[in-house]
């Protein structure tokens, strides 16, 4: 038993199934048999993928392993390692990074690719045979070159290799070092672990670093906590409503456009990032849609949303992040290129493990608000290797700063919400942690108006048409002024009704400057009534008229005056009404059939939201799958293992190829390589015609196979798709 | 949850509930670092600024004790980054500090030299520097004090000034309590004044800021500049002060357009600090020709550029600002602050009547409606005109006469801007006018005669809007104004604000031309008031004339 498929071939159930479940990559979609389960579990992706998933003591038992040449001893791995190497190496073994053989530990055979070439910054094995012994004994100069390369990258370079410095001279005399290319040298494998005194890693990192943070009281945390889900919550809405009175304009490479974010952080009363943050959770919760027009609007998701109870809504919200591969924090960053929100760029792979990470470290640290430096110290022991690696530090900053934007945290320790909404408990305390909405506002006599909490929800959008927003938070202040009481009546509201509202709604008496202003707005409201279908200005005030045609401002509208109470104008009516009111009059728009036509209606998208797909990550699977899976492999094998006898029988008997599938081809080279031996092999050539050639195998890369073809006796690449089918000489 | 009187917002703003029972409390906790910015009559704004912050720093407040009272009186949870925001600013102040060194002169010193070196980079900053002396300590050019205080407050590094002040020349002044008491709100301006060196009172107009002035002087018993909107101002300051002082005639002079006295406590107008000979300020020379201990701005808000720029070289010398309507139409206010220094002491307008150091007071808006030929005329009138057009009809004289009418026997004022048309009022309410080319002797003739009541009724230009002062006047009728000027309405209002022996409640009349931009412009005026909790009562001018109010 020698190569990976056999190793995997020899475990049992349970073996499998904590395989499976450490790398649920493997059974999705399941795999028919061993061999293609074998090709799997090594190929670059999903090694690259457990690989992310181990910390950093596991890591770097993993690079002492490729370090060692194979196969290897426990002891030979204690050894270059620590004790605790042995509890290691065995969840090593349980994922299928290192697999034990007959003759020791080997590992699968694309690992060292996904590792790299020089493991744990080590070189390449010495060729020639070294006297270690004489390093001891070496000069200064030598000595200072090996201090530099010792702790990798283990090349150097050097200004002519013909012409070395002493210490390089001495070094390369005695093989210690090896020449590259003309400027390059190398430290071979051995002289390097030698030394770092026998070790690999300069210091064995078998515990996890300690935390710091400071210490939060558990009711303020939960306060906060509780006031972060209210302002997410009132954010979310009040983006939606601003884009269903006026949809923003994706741009045409995807995505929202800086100066719409600007406008919406102004809206909302909050930097950009924040903003990018929110938009991006109602597009992962499909609250918004992209429509053929590449409008932006709320979906009748929103609806629906909207009707749910607080901790439901939050929920949405939550889930959706939790889970997402997309990175808002991303946006605007100022070092990289602009990256739009809702924007095609924003997936990253790691996303939704880091934050999944970071949320865990919290959980593990109830009522503490973690030290930026201990926590990302904390982070990197926990996942030392990723990809897009470079974000690393960002990612969980961006994370610990969106989890408290959330109140799954309140200042910085995780809440009692976040707790509960993590363990999948029930949510519904929430409800009644909120605080509770107000019936009522207080009217000032200097035009304002304070709603001192959350207000009902029909209050709001109530009020929000009237009055202006001054200024957010737990309570609302809301500004009365001309043209906030024009827009409600532009939204078909009357004086009368307008009144009557806020008369029954205000604790306080309405102050008379109000009332005045309310029914002055109103009485002029309408007074002019401009048309679509012919374009007209009618007035039944004749000195306004006349007021109009003297008006230098309106010139560019070039009126003609056909009646005392009408007047015609070249532009379309929305023009006309646009200069109008930028002039300082009140028009209104009439239809054809002379009723006033009420204003702006929230919009909603026609097309079905397509909330961004997640990528990267894939969800555990349930343990009945994995059971169900590994039946499927198990009969898989037993008829793959059937067909391929009666092919070999077929092919014995007509004398000719063997015939496998390109898994079994995979898995049989893989071995034959372990085992250095001469193949026999079918290639099919462009045209299709396959031809048999004879062949050592040299190693696999990149879905092809390197051998040396003995009829031309050179190294060649053979495609695995191509080889028709494998058998030893 | 707690049931707190105070909200705070997440952009910063503070909502006090005043008719909660704590937030006379909650009031007095949370005016150290934040400012009042309306008062209305149920809910307070108050917000907080890092100016605000990092005077409360200077007052010895440290950001625990804001966070904690924030949290105290807070109804609801306080936003997280609001906390850290607060700890943060308060953190900023006092990483660097102005002193004063025997050796090197005036000196900035810090315990952080990453600061200093940052600011030492600023490009504003560099040419007011001297020579480097060590690490954390670098010299200061001594006459820009000032403006290095203003720039590195504009960078987010206030500067904690330990350099002191000059004492000036002493001289003893003492209040002369007899007949009067000073009121405890002027005694704690006075005092908040003195503590932090530097800055601005705001106080009601009548509420008698020129008795915290006087405190001042008793503080500082050292030789003083006041300065003054004009020549009547100066003589009223000066009365106020032989009445309330320990100074004798001989030791207050008046620097104005007819005298040019310099005694240890001179009066000085702006308008003759800041007039040209052959194109330079022949009399800005008055800060220096004395040693002042103390200096004070009256009607501050109306500060003249030139005098501006020339506070900036006294920042060794006391200052003391006077106002009650800290708002400029030029949005000039920071500057105001970062020259003169900060707000001191401010108090909502209504808390001070309801003590009675006020009179009640009552604005009515009463709206008139144009004749068919006026709103012809209105209509087709240049936009530059319209304004004047709208304001100066005859239909408004004919309400203003009728209200003069309804309240004879009461000391009336009947204020405008436009001459003509105050011309015209004078002519038919037949009582005497005070414009710009009234003599100064005749104005202070007609205002004794009005005091004592000789003469009941006086139409009066803007000359009159600011420091006259008029205690028996209960009935203001403003016809016309500078267009949307909110402190102008505060101070023409504030002429009927002394206390009246009867305790009547003063009217203020506003007489609005309706369906004009005189509607719209007296809604931006009335702002002020309204947010100082002034609810205006808007009346109908036919009402007015069929004598039903």
């Amino acid at each position: 038993m020698r190569s990976f498929s056999d190793y995997l071939r020899s475990l049992n159930d349970a073996a499998l199934l904590d395989l499976f479940t450490a790398r649920p990559d493997l059974v999705t979609p399941v795999p028919p048999d061993i061999a293609s389960l074998a090709v799997r579990a090594c190929s670059t992706p999903s090694l690259a993928r457990a690989i992310d998933s181990l910390n950093q003591w596991q890591f770097q038992l993993l690079e002492a392993g490729a370090a060692l040449s194979e196969p290897f001893t426990l002891k030979s791995l204690i050894a270059i390692t620590d004790k605790a190497a042995a509890s290691g190496v065995e969840y090593l073994i349980s994922i299928g990074l290192i697999y034990p053989s007959d003759d020791g530990m080997r590992l699968p055979s694309q690992l060292r690719d996904v590792l790299g070439n020089e493991p744990a910054g080590l070189g390449p094995i010495s060729i020639a045979k070294l006297k270690l012994a004489d390093l001891d004994s070496a000069p200064a100069d030598a000595k200072k070159v090996l201090e530099r390369l010792i702790w990798g990258p283990p090349r150097g370079s050097v200004g002519d290799i013909k012409n070395p410095g002493p210490g390089v001279a001495w070094l390369l005399e005695r093989k210690f070092l090896v020449p590259l290319d003309q400027r390059t040298v190398i430290v071979p494998r051995e002289v390097g672990i030698y030394l770092r005194g026998g070790k690999i890693h300069r210091e064995n990192q078998i515990k996890p670093p300690v935390m710091t943070g400071t210490k939060r009281d558990e009711r303020q945390i939960n306060l906060a906590a509780i006031a972060n889900i209210s302002t997410v919550l009132r954010w979310v809405e009040e983006l939606l409503n601003f884009w269903a009175e006026e949809p923003a304009d994706a741009l045409r490479a995807g995505g929202l456009g800086v100066r719409d974010l600007k406008v919406i952080a102004n809206h909302l009363g909050v930097d950009e990032a924040c903003t990018a943050f929110i938009t991006e959770l109602a597009y992962l919760t499909s609250l918004i849609s992209i429509d053929a027009q590449d409008r932006i609007m709320p979906s009748n998701k929103f609806d629906i949303w909207l009707m749910q109870t607080p901790a439901d809504r939050w929920q949405v919200l939550a889930s959706a992040w939790l889970i997402t591969s997309r990175v808002s924090g991303l946006v605007g960053r100022a070092e990289a290129k602009n990256v739009a929100a809702l924007g095609p760029e924003l997936d990253r792979v790691n996303a939704s493990r880091v934050r999944a990470l970071t949320l865990s470290i919290l959980q593990e640290n109830p009522c503490v608000a973690p030290d930026t430096a201990s926590f990302t110290a904390l982070m990197n022991w926990r996942a030392p290797v990723r990809r897009n690696s470079s974000l690393q530090d960002e990612l969980s900053a961006w994370s610990l700063r969106e989890a408290e934007w959330l109140g799954i945290t309140g200042q910085g320790a995780i809440s009692q919400y976040g707790e509960s909404f993590l363990m999948g408990a029930d949510l519904a305390f929430i409800n009644s942690d909120l605080p509770k909405t107000v019936d009522h506002i207080l009217i000032q006599s200097d035009n304002t108006a304070i709603a001192p909490g959350p207000l009902e929800h029909e209050i709001s959008q109530q009020l929000a048409i009237m009055a202006e927003i001054e200024s957010r938070g737990g309570a609302t202040v809301y500004r009365f002024s001309e043209a906030t009481i024009r827009r409600a009546l532009d939204h078909g509201k009357t004086g009368d009704e307008i009144k009557a509202f806020l008369t029954k709604t205000s604790k306080t008496p309405m102050p008379q400057p109000l009332e005045y202003l309310i029914a002055d707005v109103a009485k002029k409201h309408g007074k002019l009534r401009v048309g679509n279908t012919s374009s007209f200005i009618r007035c039944e005030d004749t000195s306004l008229i006349a007021q109009m045609m003297s008006d230098k401002k309106l010139e560019v509208l070039t009126l003609r005056r056909i009646a005392p109470e009408v007047v015609i104008c070249d532009h379309d009516a929305t023009d006309a009404m646009r200069i109008l009111r930028e002039s300082g009059y009140l028009p209104a728009a009439e239809s054809s059939n002379g009723l006033i036509l009420s204003g702006t209606r929230a919009n909603r998208a026609l097309t079905k939201p397509r909330p961004p797909r997640v990528i990267g990550e894939i969800e555990a699977p349930s343990e009945d799958l994995l059971n169900s899976a590994i039946r499927t492999i198990r009969t898989g094998e037993k008829s793959s293992h059937k067909q391929l006898h009666l092919r070999q029988r077929v092919s014995e008997a007509l004398g000719a190829l063997p015939r496998n599938t390109a898994n079994e081809t995979l898995d049989l080279v893989n071995k034959f390589i372990q085992e250095e031996k001469s193949l026999s092999i079918g290639y099919a050539d462009n045209n299709g015609s396959v031809t048999h050639r004879i062949i050592d195998p040299i190693r696999v890369s990149a879905g092809a196979l390197i051998a040396r073809d003995h009829a031309t006796g050179e190294v060649q690449s053979f495609r695995i798709p191509r080889i028709t089918g494998v058998a030893p000489l | 949850m707690t049931d707190g009187p105070l909200i705070v917002q997440s952009d910063k703003t503070l909502l006090l509930d005043i008719d909660h029972p704590l937030s006379t409390e909650c009031r007095r906790a949370i005016a150290p670092f934040a400012e009042l910015e309306r008062s209305p009559e149920h809910i307070h704004t108050y917000r907080l600024t890092p100016l605000g912050l990092w005077n409360a720093r200077a007052a010895g407040h440290d950001a625990e004790q804001v966070i904690d009272t924030l949290i105290m009186y807070s109804r609801y949870a306080v936003p997280h980054s609001i906390l850290i925001d607060v700890a943060e600013t308060m953190s900023r102040y006092g990483r660097l500090r102005l002193e004063a060194d025997p050796v090197h002169g005036l000196i900035l010193v810090t315990t952080d030299t990453a600061v200093l070196e940052e600011v030492i980079r600023a490009r504003k900053i560099a040419p007011l520097l001297g020579a480097r002396i060590d690490a954390e300590t670098i010299a200061v050019l001594p006459s820009q004090r000032g403006a290095i205080k203003q720039s590195l407050l504009r960078l987010g590094w206030p500067a904690e000034d330990f350099a002191g002040y000059v004492d000036g020349q002493a001289h003893p002044i003492e209040l002369v309590q007899k007949d009067w008491k000073i009121r405890p709100y002027q005694e704690l301006a006075a005092e908040g004044f003195w503590h932090g060196g530097s800055g601005v009172v705001v106080l009601p107009c009548g509420a008698g800021k020129t008795i915290v002035g006087a405190a001042a002087m008793a503080h500082a018993k050292a030789t003083t500049l006041i300065l003054v909107t004009n020549t009547i101002a100066a003589r009223q300051w000066r009365e106020e002060l032989l009445q309330r002082t320990t100074l004798n005639e001989d030791e207050i002079g008046e620097y104005s357009g007819a005298k040019k006295e310099i005694r240890p406590v001179t009066i000085a107008t702006y308008q003759v600090m800041t007039k040209k000979k052959n194109g330079v300020y022949a009399h800005l020379d008055l800060f220096d020709t004395h040693d002042w201990g103390l200096i004070i701005y009256d009607e501050v808000h109306l500060l003249p550029a030139p005098i501006f720029r020339f506070t900036a070289d006294i920042q060794s010398r006391r200052r003391l600002g006077l106002t009650a309507t800290l708002v400029r139409e030029d949005g000039m206010e920071g500057e105001v602050f970062s020259l003169i220094g900060p707000k001191r002491y401010d108090v909502p307008w209504k808390e001070i009547e309801s003590q009675g150091y006020i009179a009640p007071a009552e604005c009515i808006e009463v709206r008139v409606n144009l004749t068919e030929g006026e709103r012809l005329l209105y209509a087709t009138a240049e936009p530059e005109n319209r304004y004047r057009a709208c304001s100066t009809t005859r239909t408004k004289s004919n309400i203003v006469e009728v209200l003069v009418e309804k309240h004879s026997g009461e000391q009336i004022l009947v204020i405008g801007q436009y001459i003509d048309q105050l011309d015209s009022l004078s002519e038919t309410l037949g009582v005497p006018l005070i414009k710009g080319d009234t003599p100064i002797k005749e104005r202070e003739i007609l205002f004794n005669k009005f005091r004592s009541g000789e003469i009941t009724c006086l139409v009066v230009s803007k000359v009159a809007n600011f420091s006259i002062d008029l205690p028996d006047a209960t009935i203001a009728i403003q016809v016309s104004g500078a267009f949307g000027s909110r402190q102008e309405e505060a101070q023409r209002l504030g002429r009927i604000l002394r206390p009246k022996s009867d305790g009547r409640t003063a009217k203020f009349y506003s007489v609005i031309s309706r369906d004009t931009i005189d509607q719209d412009f007296a809604q931006n005026r009335q702002r002020f008031l309204a947010e100082q909790g002034y609810s205006y009562k808007i009346i109908d001018a036919d009402d007015v004339l069929q004598g039903k109010i």
